[in-house]
Formats: structure tokens, sequence, C-alpha cells
């Protein structure tokens, strides 16, 4: 487990991270999440110990992070780049062996992650002479080969296809499987919202909102609901639970002869009671509770955080 | 320790596969050779033929000693240097003899010749007449021989002793002879004193150049593309640190020895003078001693460049600083003990240049050699330190150039 307490990182004029807390358990994906400059980059630096925080510490399994920790980070940043003119398997290996894995062992996991995202004909090409997608695959090997404990990933889909998107993300699934710590930091709130179980979301350096994932969606949720229907819904606008109607157009199965809306209810109306008022006056095709998306959220609380 | 190793293997071979490198190893002793010694070798093999010389000597007096003096010399190879061809027709008007013999040195069947007017009497005027200005050499050896033989005629004239004569006429040759305290003697040539320290500073200027170049180049890379955020969430800064210096020393004596051992072949096919490698064991140890103090700063001035222009523009002034000691050598050469250079030696920015200079003209106090030896080491100590509190800091900041300010606070902190 990774806490950071009171983490404070002060520049000349500006401090960066401002009293930040937080735990990562192991086996959980951590999302910090922040609009940019807010601080994410800054706090995972503390973290992994490439600067030294103005106050506050981070323990790692009960013990202040340091030089000993180097073998068990995993770190990919959010600006990609490897050494160009070298060959893919030697920048793996040279990476391998800087986390203290023998030769032998780095060689065997780096076919293994080579075949695993399916880049094993790149082996021995240099790294320029790759596409952005496969030089990025390089790096992500680069990044959990030695099977760290702690994985920091930061803006881990950017630049990829929705394909290797989705391999990307199983493996992260997998990773956090075997009892990985994993730090995901982004500004793609459709990524988070699909993997972390923890949301940390940070802005101008201090600590807007956290929880676990569901906690947080439950907190900002209101009380909406989503229809489709065949036939005259107007009258929807006047019924007393109703507080606000939006067209919506997201749903596939609108035709032109279906309309969706999406309607917010008074707080103390249940969604049934409003099914049950609505039901018989309209031939009804869909009827779904919306779940607040994590990017509305995001924008809400920023804003009113400002 | 094991990690700066891994991290010294890496960037060593990383950086020795590039061209750059390779260049560099090859090229810059090529061009220095080709700009040092082609002048010289081309001198030896103009020498290599003899030239056809005329003379109009109007009085008859001096042709037939001229022609027997002049042909008396000899090339490397016991060639007679000269062939002297009489011009003198007394039929002939001397208008028709000087056209015509312009003609011969304009067709090149003469390489010029010599107008001898007014002979015997003390209005005697004499032109050396050619095509080009490029013999100074031949002019000054007709000179020579002239003015030996007038003398001489005007003694046999005089009625003075032929013994005498001939004692007198002898020339003497002064050769200059560098003395060490070994008792040792060589032969000292200011040519060759100059081109083979210019050599020197030359090489230990490129070599820093190029190897700091690509030092700079490297960390701005790593910098931009925030693999260093990856080293050093793999490995202490100062692992680091020690790995790429370490890489970077072996890139030199990489280029060292291969330096070396192209002079030892460029030395036996006689196109170097062995005097190059006169007291080359000291020169050595202020060429390395010169070479890290360079790349010391180099890992300063990397950690806190954040563009290429700006390392460009670091490298320049560095390299005006290395080739400052070049200006000097001329005056060095036949000026040894001068303050300047003295003050020169003792300043850590000019001193391995200068001592190059120094151990190949003159012989050096162990006393003063030991202080500026101590005062290398003592520098080479200093920049370390700085640089590695710069490179601890700088490598991990973006963007704007820290000011001086900034700069001693990185020192100053922790």
């Amino acid at each position: 487990m990774l806490v950071a307490e009171n983490l404070t990182k002060d520049y000349k004029d500006i401090t960066a991270v401002n009293n930040v807390s937080f735990r990562v358990e192991p086996g959980r994906i951590f999302g910090l999440l922040g609009p940019n400059g807010a601080g994410k980059t800054t706090t995972i630096r503390t973290i992994l110990n490439i600067i030294k925080p103005t106050s506050g510490r981070i323990l790692f399994d009960g013990e202040p992070i340091n030089d000993q920790f180097f073998n068990i980070i995993g770190y990919l940043p959010e600006e990609r780049g490897l050494y160009k003119k070298s060959k893919a398997i030697d920048v793996i290996l040279y990476f391998a062996r800087l986390k203290n894995m023998d030769k032998k062992t780095a060689l065997s996991k780096a076919d293994y992650w080579l075949k695993k995202l399916d880049i094993s004909q790149y082996r021995h090409k240099k790294i320029e002479e790759l596409s952005k997608g496969n030089q990025q695959k390089v790096q992500f090997i680069t990044t959990i080969i030695h099977n760290p404990r702690l994985i920091v990933l930061d803006e881990p889909f950017a630049g990829f296809d929705p394909i290797n998107q989705q391999l990307i993300r199983e493996i992260i699934i997998s990773l956090s499987g075997l009892g990985k710590t994993i730090i995901l930091s982004t500004h793609q709130m459709d990524t988070a919202e699909k993997l972390c179980s923890d949301i940390f979301l940070i802005n101008k350096g201090k600590e807007v909102c956290s929880g676990s994932m569901i906690d947080i969606k439950k907190r900002f949720g209101t009380n909406t609901v989503r229809i489709i229907f065949e036939g005259d819904g107007s009258f929807i606008s006047t019924l007393p639970s109703v507080i606000r109607i939006e067209k919506s157009n997201s749903l596939s199965e609108t035709s032109n002869i279906s309309s969706s809306l999406e309607v917010t209810l008074k707080d103390d109306i249940h969604p049934k009671d409003f099914l049950k008022d609505i039901m018989n006056r309209l031939s009804l095709t869909h009827f779904s509770v919306v779940e607040p998306a994590l990017d509305k959220i995001f924008i809400d609380v920023i804003r009113n955080s400002q | 320790m094991k990690k700066t190793l891994i991290i010294a293997k890496w960037e060593y071979i990383e950086k020795i596969r590039t061209k750059t490198f390779i260049i560099s190893m090859f090229v810059t002793p090529a061009i220095l050779l080709l700009f040092t010694l082609a002048p010289t070798w081309f001198n030896r093999h103009e020498e290599e033929s003899t030239k056809a010389y005329g003379i109009i000597d109007t009085s008859g007096i001096y042709f037939n000693q001229l022609r027997n003096n002049l042909e008396k010399i000899k090339l490397n190879d016991e060639q007679p240097k000269y062939i002297i061809i009489n011009l003198f027709d007394k039929k002939v008007k001397l208008n028709e003899l000087k056209k015509s013999a312009d003609l011969d040195v304009i067709k090149n069947r003469l390489q010029g010749y010599l107008l001898i007017l007014n002979g015997g009497t003390d209005k005697i005027k004499i032109n050396f007449r050619s095509k080009g200005s490029g013999s100074f050499d031949d002019l000054g050896k007709f000179e020579e021989v002239f003015n030996r033989v007038k003398n001489k005629i005007q003694l046999e004239n005089a009625g003075v002793d032929t013994s005498i004569i001939s004692s007198i006429s002898k020339y003497v040759d002064i050769s200059p002879i560098k003395i060490e305290e070994n008792g040792k003697e060589s032969k000292a040539d200011f040519l060759t004193l100059f081109f083979s320290s210019f050599i020197f500073i030359m090489l230990l200027m490129m070599m820093v150049l190029s190897t700091g170049g690509m030092l700079v180049r490297s960390l701005l890379e790593e910098k931009s593309n925030r693999l260093i955020e990856i080293l050093v969430s793999s490995c202490s800064k100062k692992e680091l640190l020690a790995g790429k210096v370490i890489a970077l020393s072996g890139l030199g004596f990489t280029q060292i020895l291969i330096w070396f051992i192209l002079g030892l072949v460029t030395a036996r096919t006689a196109l170097v003078p062995m005097e190059v490698f006169d007291n080359v064991l000291p020169m050595l140890g202020f060429f390395i001693l010169g070479y890290v103090f360079y790349v010391s700063i180099f890992v300063g001035i990397g950690s806190i460049v954040s563009t290429d222009q700006e390392a460009q523009q670091m490298t320049s002034y560095i390299s005006i600083i290395l080739i400052l000691p070049t200006i000097f050598a001329v005056s060095a050469i036949q000026n040894p003990g001068s303050t300047l250079i003295k003050v020169l030696s003792y300043i850590p920015f000019t001193s391995a240049s200068i001592m190059m200079l120094r151990l190949k003209i003159e012989t050096i106090p162990p006393g003063e050699l030991l202080t500026i030896v101590l005062i290398m080491l003592v520098s080479i100590y200093l920049t370390i330190t700085f640089s590695s509190k710069l490179f601890k800091i700088g490598i991990l900041s973006y963007g704007k150039r820290p000011s001086v300010k900034e700069l001693i606070r990185w020192i100053r902190e922790k």
C-alpha cells in the first residue's frame, strides 16, 4: 500500500502540490485526475522519489520511499521517447538491467512481452524505424518488464488506437489482479471511468474530490432517467415530479418515430413511481437510470472549486 | 556501482556507434595532418627536381665562378639543384637578350634568370627575373653565392693570398639546439615545434568538443523526452552521473588510443617528424587533465540548457577558450619565458593547452610543473562538484534557462 501524507511541494513562486494526502491499495487502480497543470506530474515525481517534497512524506508498505525502491517502481511518463538510434530489444534490456534484472530473465521476459503486445517482428528494428504506437508499446514493456510492485502510468493510452487501447487496458487490469499498486494519471475521463476503482481529483495543487468510484458516482449522481418512446411526450414536462427535460440522441434505437429524453426528477421521487406515471400514456421502448458521467462530475467539481 | 557500470556500458556503446564519433575519430586527425604537414611535405617535394636558371652577365666577370658555385649545391638525392646557362651574347643587343630570356621564362624553359648590369663597378645592379614570387629560397641562395663570388674576385684582384680567400669565404651554418636538464640535446626547428604542439592542442579541442557535444546532446534528448525521469526512478543521480562520465572518459581514451596508433603509423611513413613524439608522456598527462576538466564543465552545461540553440551557444564559447592558446603559440615559441605564457599556464581553462606547448619548447622546473598539476586537479575537483550539483537539479528542470542567481542556489543546495 502506498500512503501520501500531507504532501506539499513549493517552487519559487508557486505551490505545485498543497497538503495532499491519499492512499493507494494494492490490487486497485487509483486514478489521479485533474486538469492540465493541476499538480499531477509533481505528485507523481514526489511519489517516485524523483524530487523531494517540501514537506509531508510518502510511505510504501509502511516504509518511506527511498533509493531502495528503484527496482520495484515501474514508471511510464506522459512524454514518451526512447533512445531512437538503438534497437528495440537493446533498449528493453537496458532498462530491465537497470531495474536489477539478470540478463537471462530479462531476455525471456522481453520476448514474452514483445509477443504479447504483438511486436516481436520489430525486435531488432531501431526505435526510430517503428511507428509511434509501436514505440509506445516498447516503452510500455520497459515500464512493466521487471514485474514492479508499484506502477505509475501517466496517460498510458495517449497515442494508441482503440484496439491497442483495449490491449493495454486488459494488461493493466490483469496487473491489478496480481495485486500491484497502480496509479493512473489521466485527463481522459472515460478511461478512468472504465479502469479506476478509486479516484483522486486534484486542481491547483489541492484535493477537490476523492473516494471510490462507486461512492463518488453516488455522491454526484442526480435523479435522472433516460426514456425512449413513441407517441406524444409533451405532457411529461407538466408532471409535478419532473424538474428538467433534455433531448438526448445518444442511443442508437432512436429513429424518426421515436424520441429519446433525459428526465431529471425531484430528489424525493423514485424512478419507479415516475415509470408508473408514464407507462400507460406512452409506448415505452427504453427506461434506464442515468449514472453521472465522470467527465461531468470532473467539470462540475473543477468549476465549483474555482 | 553495478548500475553505474550498466549505464556506462550503455552510453559508451550507444555513442561509439554514432556517425559523429566515427567521423571525429578519423576525420579530425586527417584534416589536421593535411593542414599542418602538407605544406612542409610539398616543399620537400618541390626541391626534388633540378631547376634551370640563366645568367646574363654583361661584364663577363662573374659567370664562371657563379656557375661553379651554384652547380655545386646538391639536392637530397645528390643531383645538382641548379643548372646554370649562359645567356650572354656579345653580338646581340641587351634588349634583345632580355626579350628572348623573358620568353624562355614565360614558356617555362627557364625557372628564371639573373641579369647583372654594370659588373665590376660600384654601381653594380642585379635583377632576379622570374615568373612567380615563389622562389624565395632560390633568390636567397643566388644572393648569398653572388656576394661570396664578388668578394672573392675583389680580394683576388687586390692580391690577397688564395688560401686566406678560401678560408674567408667558407660559409658557416648556425643550427639551433634545445638543451634539456638531463643533458639531452635535440634539434629545435620552429615549424616542427609549432606544428607538433599545435596538433596536440587541436586534438584536445576537437576531442573535448566532439565528446562534450555528444554528452550535451544526449542529456538534452533525455531531458526533452523525459527518459531522464525513468532513469532517475531506476537509479540514483550519482550513479547516473558517474556512469555517464565513465562512458565519456572511455570514449576519450578510445580516441586517444586510436589517434596514438594513427600517429605512430604516420611517423613510420616519415610524414610526421619524430620530434612530434618528444615529451609525449607528460603532454598526454596534460591532455588528460585538460580533457577531464572540460568534460566536467560540459556535464554542468548539459544539465542547465534545455534547447539546442542554447547548447550550441555554450559550446561555441568553450571552443573559443580552447582555441585561445594557439594564438599565443607563435609568441610562446619565440619567447618561451614571457610572463603572459607563464600566467596562462596557471589558469585552468588555458593551462592544459599552454602546458602542452611549453613542454615542447622549454624545460619546466619540477616545482612549477607540480604546482600547475595541483591547480588542475583542484579545478577538476571543483568543476565536478559544481557540475554534479547542477546535474542533480538541472536534469529535472525544463523550460527557461535558469538565471545565475538560481544556479548559485542550486550549487548551494544540499
